[in-house]
């Protein structure tokens, strides 16, 4: 991570049947916390805004040490410099719009309106001070919200999965519309989310959490390029994770055996003893297929025959397996590259897995 | 029926007993209820079950409790009187405060219920945005306010209609502690038929007018779903 970072957590608690203990930090920017129901996500954030306590761990916000167990520091959520959104806009039914979003903003009286009216056009919900909050559409009401959160201005902005409730267009527009705030503010946001789509167009940094621990985390293209093990790999939708044994590594290359097969990797990191037990994986979107024209095979080129081809609109994942069965593959095609090479009146396809593309990581779970 | 004969201190009287009695229900009763919405705890628990207490004792049992515990006979009493100058056995203050404890158990119920419609949510945004008071009253209250005034409203009419323990505090004395439902007793006594058709006339009517206007506050907590 490059810029310091505006908040820092350590925090441990338990709880009956779980237990978090997370750590991470996050810059500025858009940093995710990634994970599926019940990885301690939302938990995390909620210790963060002081909603839950922690039992023990330290919390900086922008240089202010909003808890620590050792000090028995505990800032009250209302004092700490944070703007949350939930999934639900929760806005106050018996206030107007603008008094949602100046709800106890302590500023001049003078000052208020100027400062409704600058936040209320940053988010483009002018002209809808007066409505109340049932009038609005959901989009609408999301945006009150947010607006809200920053009318104080906060350093941190905690989003919790806050555009799930949503429907797809609008997801997208708010997603845009909070990289563009982010970027335009300053801001360091924290953003829940279980969708990967999110992750991959919102996250600058990456935190992947599973069963209360961090998994991994760093920047967000390192993580999703390198995920250090299967695990991480499987939670980020790599499908092709195959477990092998180096045969031989040597410079920046390195041979492994899968199967009855011999794949040629090329790493830029710490090469793995000869002989020793590893996973590789590919992400289904870098599997080239060829129409089997390519002349003279090359190390990790094979044949596969398609059993199983899913549409999902502007994407496809076919399933293709070789004829010895020692590798499914799951490669992924933009819906244009499904229709050029015909893919539906074809079962012999010629796979490719290029070397660059192929990560070498622990021996994991399958 | 002949208004003649009324007594119309009766209704002074009353509407003084009810009106303080209502005083003291949300005085007590609304932090009382916000804790019994809010907590779990075996306290508030062991306060709940307190509180609804003369929802199943006789009134004149808590009647009969309150002139024991506020009389001379206590040391409360005596010092109520001899230290603040005030006495309460056989005066409307203390029927106040005997109507007050009937009508607590119908208050809270009914405060508790209204807390409880809050959405957990919104609560969890006002304690990020405000400090827990400003909390309680720009958000708690406003929002549970169609049902704290039809706890209040309640509380009154109870209060209005209640005999047993105030006319054991406040003895029924004509002009002085006699109240609407204790007048009746009293013209039922004395053989008085016209009197005591008046005054239940009277009786069904302020009912009447209280449970119209509970009516309208219950139908506007149901339609307030924003």
């Amino acid at each position: 991570m490059s810029t310091p970072p505006v908040l820092s957590v350590r925090v441990r608690k338990r709880l009956p049947g779980f237990e978090l203990d997370v750590a991470f930090d996050a810059p500025r920017g858009i940093t995710v916390l990634f994970g599926g129901s019940g990885a301690g996500k939302s938990l995390t954030l909620r210790t963060i805004a002081g909603l839950e306590r922690p039992d023990d761990g330290r919390i900086t916000v922008a240089g202010e040490t909003v808890f620590d167990g050792a000090e028995r520091r505990w800032v009250p959520p209302h004092r700490r410099p944070l703007g949350v959104v939930f999934q639900q806009p929760a806005l106050f039914p018996h206030l107007t719009v603008g008094e949602n979003v100046l709800f106890g903003v302590r500023i001049p009286k003078g000052e208020r309106e100027r400062r409704l009216q600058e936040v209320m056009t940053l988010l483009g919900l002018q002209g809808l001070e007066r409505r109340p909050p049932r009038s609005l559409s959901g989009g609408q009401q999301q945006r009150v919200a947010l607006a809200r959160a920053l009318v104080r201005r906060p350093p941190v902005l905690l989003l919790d999965e806050p555009f799930s409730a949503l429907d797809e267009a609008l997801r997208r527009t708010l997603r845009e519309e909070l990289l563009r705030i982010t970027r335009e503010l300053g801001l360091a946001v924290v953003f829940v989310t279980h969708s990967l789509r999110e992750a991959h167009l919102l996250a600058d940094s990456l935190v992947v959490l599973e069963g209360g621990r961090v998994l991994q985390a760093g920047a967000a293209a390192t993580v999703f390029r390198r995920p250090k093990s299967a695990r991480v790999a499987r939670l980020l939708g790599w499908t092709n994770l195959w477990q092998g044994r180096v045969v031989r590594a040597a410079g920046s290359e390195c041979v492994v055996a899968v199967g009855g097969r011999r794949l040629a990797v090329r790493t830029d990191g710490e090469l793995p003893a000869e002989g020793s037990a590893v996973t590789v994986g590919i992400r289904s979107e870098r599997v080239i297929v060829h129409r089997g024209e390519v002349a003279a095979p090359g190390p990790n080129q094979f044949e596969a025959r398609l059993v199983e081809l899913l549409r999902y609109g502007s994407t496809a994942t076919l399933r293709l397996r070789p004829p010895e069965n020692d590798l499914p593959i799951e490669v992924e095609l933009g819906a244009r590259a499904l229709e050029v090479l015909r893919v539906g009146e074809r079962t012999s396809w010629l796979v490719e897995l290029p070397a660059e593309d192929l990560l070498l990581m622990p021996p994991g779970p399958q | 029926m002949s208004f003649a004969e009324v007594d119309w201190a009766v209704f002074r009287i009353s509407f003084q007993v009810a009106g303080v009695a209502t005083v003291l229900c949300v005085l007590a009763g609304v932090p009382l209820a916000w804790a019994i919405a809010r907590t779990r705890r075996v306290v508030v628990h062991a306060l709940t079950a307190a509180a609804l207490l003369p929802l199943v004792l006789p009134p004149t049992a808590v009647g009969y409790y309150l002139l024991q515990g506020l009389g001379r006979g206590s040391a409360v009493g005596r010092f109520l009187e001899d230290e603040l100058g005030l006495r309460l056995v056989f005066t409307w203050p203390g029927m106040a405060i005997a109507a007050a404890v009937v009508s607590f158990p119908l208050f809270v119920r009914t405060a508790v219920a209204g807390f409880e419609q809050i959405e957990p949510e919104l609560l969890e945004v006002a304690s990020v945005l405000v400090g827990p008071w400003r909390r309680f009253f720009r958000v708690v209250i406003p929002m549970a306010w169609p049902s704290l005034t039809a706890a209040a409203l309640l509380a009154f009419a109870r209060s209005l209609g209640e005999f047993g323990a105030t006319t054991i505090v406040g003895a029924n004395i004509p002009g002085r502690t006699a109240t609407l439902p204790g007048a009746i007793y009293q013209a039922v006594l004395a053989g008085d038929r016209a009197l005591a058709d008046t005054l239940a006339v009277l009786s069904l009517a302020t009912g009447s007018v209280v449970l119209l206007a509970l009516g309208v506050l219950f139908a506007q907590v149901r339609r307030r779903r924003w």
